[in-house]
């Protein structure tokens, strides 16, 4: 096989690839949001349910969370007498999301954290509320604080998209794999797969640092 | 008799098994400036954030303008909102340009649109002297400006009691004065302040009552010339010779 007809084919899944990133990590932001705000939450049952679901995603590789989610939980809700499927694209979906949520819902927490603790007493004894202090003073300084390590986090889980080729989603792994099993070009397709991982996480990583200084210079929430 | 605005009763704070305040009493009332002056660790900041619930006592009562600050379901926002206080560190908004640090809460808190309140928060960038530095960010100003700010920052919230936590306590010396002088014409308008302070100048020159605490208590309290001049305390008189 040449490489004109390699390229399209993996040029293809990259965008599957990209597609499950992106989804998954939108969606990962949100669950590591709330799940943040439950562990510094007043509520003891909060602090608990998410010191929970952080030790079981830590301390589980994604691959079994990948295998318990597309194998596992369908076998357990058809048992109960609910005939459901699911997509290895879904069971990719909620895997990576689920995964990369517990380590941004603790991205979030330590940028909270440090954040000086003279801020939020001001903004209390100014009358605000918590949850309005949060909101207007502690976030929006806790997310420039955590910009690098969320990038760090998306680079993390871009890659582990690779992982979910067990479940057989067609991502760009996948599709190596399948063209090296007709074609036997190890060499050329691997060296294109890294390539193509290469570049979109380079571009990445231009992306933040472009975020990055542009939130130093303290311009860009600025409204005046 | 002038109105009461700050009534403390046999207040107790402890950090676990230290007893920071041991029984501190003490009323305040509307108009008053008071200084409270003690060696570091006497409690004196610890009292001072009791008094809007930066710090929950152990046991007594604060009553601030008739409302109990120590009542377990009080708002204590809605209390807040009436107690200005300033801090060592200045704790100003990083991410806000000076005149956003200045309306944030004003029209967060419903009190006044945004246009009102940049309205308000430029005439009291005027009177803390800082007319030109409204669109700047706090970094970009010096100790001295940043801690000015802080006060136009509080006044916008109207309030009718102010708490200084030290408040140049963090400045370089030559940017001292011009928060004093600041804090001297608030005094001079009528403002009600309670003023932790290592300025004995301050403390003797603008203060109607000082109030010395040493090791958790109120270990005298009196006019300037009482508490500068006539110390009656053994305490009182060892703290002062080593500060004046």
């Amino acid at each position: 096989m040449s490489l004109t007809d390699i390229l399209p084919r993996l040029g293809a899944s990259l965008f599957v690839t990209i597609k499950l990133a992106v989804i998954s990590l939108v969606l990962a932001t949100i669950i590591g949001m709330v799940f943040c705000l439950m562990s510094i939450s007043q509520r003891k049952v909060l602090n608990y349910i998410s010191m929970i679901y952080l030790d079981i995603i830590r301390g589980t590789p994604i691959l079994v969370q990948a295998f318990f989610i597309y194998f596992g939980v369908p076998q357990l809700i058809q048992s109960l007498g609910f005939p459901i499927r699911l997509s290895p694209d879904t069971a990719g979906i909620i895997t990576l999301t689920i995964n990369a949520g517990a380590y941004i819902s603790e991205i979030f927490r330590s940028g909270i954290e440090a954040v000086d603790r003279g801020q939020m007493e001001a903004a209390r004894s100014l009358g605000l509320p918590k949850s309005r202090a949060l909101i207007k003073v502690i976030i929006p300084q806790a997310i420039r604080i955590v910009i690098p390590s969320l990038v760090n986090q998306f680079i993390i889980s871009l890659k582990d998209t690779s992982i979910l080729s067990v479940i057989g989603i067609r991502e760009l792994t996948q599709t190596g794999k399948l063209i090296i099993a007709t074609s036997f070009e190890s060499f050329k397709t691997w060296s294109l797969v890294a390539l193509m991982y290469l570049i979109l996480i380079k571009i990445l990583s231009v992306i933040s640092k472009k975020i990055e200084r542009s939130l130093r210079n303290g311009k860009s929430s600025g409204k005046r | 008799m002038a109105k009461v605005l700050v009534n403390v009763k046999n207040l107790v704070k402890n950090f676990d098994e230290l007893e920071v305040l041991k029984d501190v009493s003490l009323t305040v009332n509307q108009g008053e400036v008071v200084s409270i002056i003690g060696p570091s660790g006497s409690g004196k900041s610890t009292f001072l954030r009791c008094l809007n619930a930066l710090e929950t006592p152990t046991s007594g009562t604060v009553e601030i303008d008739g409302n109990l600050v120590t009542k377990k379901h009080t708002n204590i926002n809605r209390i807040r909102e009436n107690i200005g206080m300033v801090f060592q560190q200045f704790n100003l908004f990083p991410h806000m340009t000076v005149l956003e640090n200045i309306t944030m809460a004003p029209v967060d808190r419903g009190h006044m649109t945004k246009s009102e309140a940049e309205k308000n928060g430029l005439s009291l960038l005027e009177r803390v002297g800082l007319s030109e530095k409204a669109d700047s960010y706090p970094k970009e100003l010096s100790g001295g400006q940043q801690q000015r700010v802080a006060i136009a920052r509080t006044l916008a919230m109207e309030p009718n009691l102010m708490l200084f936590d030290e408040p140049t306590s963090a400045l370089d010396p030559e940017m001292v004065g011009e928060v004093l002088a600041v804090m001297k014409k608030l005094a001079a308008e009528g403002m009600t302040m309670i003023v932790v302070t290592h300025e004995m100048g301050f403390a003797r020159e603008v203060s109607d009552r000082v109030i010395f605490m040493a090791g958790g208590y109120i270990v005298e309290q009196g006019t300037p010339e009482e508490i500068f001049d006539h110390p009656k305390e053994k305490r009182t008189i060892d703290f002062l010779q080593k500060v004046l």
